[in-house]
């Protein structure tokens, strides 16, 4: 992970009342989250069960540049024929980086999901933390950030490579590389 | 949330299984919680939130008032009412013959954090003559008086050990140059309290109700009770037009289900929008048949009762358990007692709509004879219970809607008059400072409230950098409408994902109903114009003047709500009472070495 980002862990949670031409979705809901940069990107698994009000319990992990502004959540449909954009959510770094709230704070935040006519298509509960830090965890080694725990990592620190002392952090994830 | 909803979205949320929210009598009860309070609340709609505590005691250097032996001693527990009144609670039995004893009959007392709960407690030395008696009968003008020690229920609660140590005084409060030794007073509480399991049920083939689309099905369930009916303890959300429907998981606390055999009654209803739902089928499990299902991924079929016995029509539609797992739930008192506190600021409007001060008409007019305004009535009331929960006692109190002494209109300022800082220690103390700036600041307005809240957001936020065991509550008191409800929203929805609760209070005769929005009780979650929505609903409101004569206030209706809603941030959270993780990390340390 280059010096100049952030690793934000993004647990996406469940959405709410998801339609699509006025009636609510049968099943095969997913998310994705991207950068506003629109350099990375992850998705989640599909949803089979949960109809209009899934449940994907996935973590994410993105690396955030420093001057990005916000991440856009997206919420897509699979139906027989295509893959239909329910709705998105922009999320403002605001929203979970500064602030009075320490850093690695666990935010759990929900927001309005709109169509692409602008109109109201469900919400998105999520959760987001600037830092994967659970117990031991490892001091991030970026220019800004001012951790108070752990010990410094060295060299790259996306998960699967790189040195990391202490306790491993549980990430539960897998990348989608599209 | 046990009140009714009149919102179709909201009445379609699941009701109890998620909160330990006891509404049933433990089965072991020995009469210090009884029936008759628990039909009185539900006559009023209210649902109690209380935990069972025993309490058990031992005394050191008590007097020898026997000649040739030792003093016989015992205690009795009396709860002191607002009237003045003692209610006797329990006793413990007699120890022969010891100055120093350690009791071992314990007195059960529910504990309603909402209330300011006193407790007297007597110790007297029972003559000889009656020591075969059973310790009921007891004539207490027959016995020796020892000594008396009080305190409030929630000072032992808070405590590290959930153990106080009292000084014995004699009859009257007087101390005077007897040492009547001391009292310590232990309280636990009942395990079932802790242990709870979490259930996800899924049905299969299930009747259709519905005419023009499928049945709209939702579970309830309910604990059967010896005298033959049931008693709801939850239900799960509405799955819309299904017949084949799982459910969130729903978390049970071993409170609500009494104990595993048990038998309760599951029933499936087909939910409809006027109300009349139809009922698909029920069946009655214990929650150890439930855990059998789980494992044997087997299914069990609804019945249609009948009004002849034995002819119950057995149904296609089938009952599942996809999972369950048993586990522990920290219990509000396990989060107090080990260190967590709530932390009390209180927010009073300044607007002109109060009237000016100075007339007795004013909703802040002060009465010389003492008589507590509306401000002062709501301030006492939620003071005077968090006060115990509060370690340093010392609250920030602020005004908004006043126009202060250099000339502009504040929404947020200090009710104390010092420029930094807001806080003052004790309920006297926010007394004290309101009345100092009803005299120093001019009323004026509009109503706003987004800059307290915004305040006590980076206050509990600023905390947060620190430690995680505050938890913060923000009284706001106002007589009127607020001027900018979006705003207000938005500063709401920011707070909503951190420590805080906020308790809206509205005084005088304003019309209220814009206020009801802010409370998101109906099921709508607040919308910030920036499209983020409440992470979980902190606001609660309550108009003063909906108080009913009697001992229940409005405002305990408030005070209620809290430790449900604490809970639900700790847990959302994964934060655990402190002892808890100083024992893990002291034993992770000792792996590492």
């Amino acid at each position: 992970m280059a010096a100049n980002s952030r690793t934000l862990e993004i647990k996406v949670i469940s959405a709410e009342n998801l339609q699509l031409d006025r009636k609510p979705i049968k099943k095969n809901a997913s998310v994705t989250v991207r950068t506003d940069t629109n350099s990375q990107f992850r998705t989640t698994d599909m949803d089979t069960e949960g109809g209009a009000y899934p449940r994907w319990n996935e973590t994410l992990v993105l690396d955030l540049p420093t001057h990005s502004k916000s991440i856009t959540v997206e919420v897509q449909c699979k139906t027989s024929s295509s893959v239909r954009t329910i709705g998105t959510a922009t999320i403002p770094a605001s929203d979970f980086v500064g602030g009075y709230v320490p850093e690695g704070y666990l935010h759990f935040l929900s927001y309005r999901l709109r169509d692409h006519k602008g109109e109201r298509n469900g919400i998105i509960n999520i959760s987001v933390s600037m830092e994967a830090q659970k117990m031991y965890a490892y001091a991030s080694s970026t220019t800004w950030s001012n951790s108070t725990m752990g010990f410094p990592a060295t060299g790259n620190k996306s998960f699967g490579s790189g040195v990391v002392t202490g306790v491993p952090v549980w990430y539960g994830v897998y990348q989608k590389d599209y | 949330m046990g009140g009714c909803f009149s919102d179709v979205r909201g009445g379609k949320d699941a009701v109890g299984g998620d909160l330990p929210r006891p509404t049933e009598p433990n089965a072991k009860n020995d009469g210090a919680h009884n029936d008759a309070i628990e039909l009185f609340y539900r006559a009023h709609g209210a649902y109690p939130l209380f935990t069972q505590l025993e309490l058990s005691f031992s005394a050191s250097k008590l007097l020898n008032l026997d000649v040739t032996s030792k003093s016989d001693p015992m205690v009795i527990v009396y709860l002191k009412k607002n009237d003045g009144k003692l209610e006797e609670l329990g006793r413990t039995e007699v120890i022969l013959n010891n100055l120093n004893p350690v009791w071992i009959q314990k007195v059960s007392v529910a504990y309603q954090f909402e209330m300011v709960q006193n407790l007297i407690f007597r110790v007297y030395d029972v003559d000889t003559q009656y020591h075969n008696v059973p310790v009921k009968t007891l004539n207490l003008k027959d016995q020796e008086f020892l000594g008396e020690g009080s305190c409030v229920l929630s000072e032992i609660v808070t405590k590290q050990n959930r153990s106080l140590t009292l000084t014995l005084k004699g009859k009257n409060g007087h101390g005077g140059l007897r040492n009547f030794g001391t009292l310590t007073v232990h309280a636990e509480e009942t395990i079932a309290s802790r242990s709870a399991v979490e259930i996800k049920f899924r049905c299969a083939h299930l009747d259709n109700k519905d005419l023009f689309s499928k049945s709209d099905p939702f579970l309830r369930i309910s604990r059967t009770v010896e005298t033959g009916g049931s008693i709801p303890i939850c239900k799960t959300e509405v799955v819309d037009n299904n017949l084949n429907p799982t459910w969130k998981p729903l978390c049970l606390s071993m409170q609500q289900f009494g104990s595993k055999d048990n038998p309760l009654v599951i029933e499936c209803f087909d939910f409809n929008s006027d109300g009349n739902h139809i009922l698909i089928g029920k069946l009655q499990k214990s929650v150890a048949d439930l855990e059998k299902l789980f494992k044997e991924k087997s299914g069990v079929n609804f019945f249609i009762p009948s009004s002849r016995a034995g002819h119950e029509k057995v149904l296609k539609g089938q009952l599942f358990v996809d999972q369950f797992c048993e586990k522990e739930q920290f219990s509000f008192v396990d989060y107090i007692s080990s260190g967590f506190e709530l932390n009390f600021m209180v927010a009073v409007d300044f607007t002109g709509s109060n009237g000016d001060p100075r007339k007795p008409e004013s909703l802040h007019y002060i009465d010389p004879y003492g008589r507590l305004n509306s401000y002062q009535q709501a301030i006492t009331e939620v003071g005077q219970v968090i006060q115990f929960y509060d370690a340093d006692k010392s609250f920030p109190a602020l005004g908004f809607g006043g126009r202060t002494a250099n000339g502009t209109v504040s929404h947020c300022f200090n009710l104390n008059g010092n420029a930094s800082e807001s806080e003052v220690v004790g309920v006297e103390g926010i007394m004290a400072a309101y009345a100092n700036a009803l005299r120093n600041v001019a009323l004026s307005g509009p109503t706003l409230f987004g800059q307290v809240v915004n305040r006590a957001a980076e206050i509990a936020a600023r905390s947060l950098s620190s430690n995680n065991n505050k938890y913060y509550v923000l009284l706001i008191i106002t007589d009127g409408i607020l001027t900018d409800l979006q705003e207000t929203k938005d500063a709401l929805v920011r707070a909503s994902n951190l420590p805080l609760s906020i308790l809206i209070v509205g005084v005088g005769n304003a019309d209220f109903k814009q206020m009801e929005i802010l409370d998101a009780d109906n099921g709508q979650r607040l919308e910030s114009s920036t499209g983020r929505i409440a992470t979980r609903d902190i606001v609660q409101f309550v108009p003063m003047r909906d108080v009913q004569s009697g001992q229940i206030s409005v405002v305990q209706g408030l005070l209620e709500e809290l430790p449900g809603q604490f809970l639900s941030y700790m847990r959302s959270m994964d934060i655990k009472p402190l002892t808890f993780n100083a024992a893990a990390q002291a034993s992770r340390a000792l792996e590492i070495l």
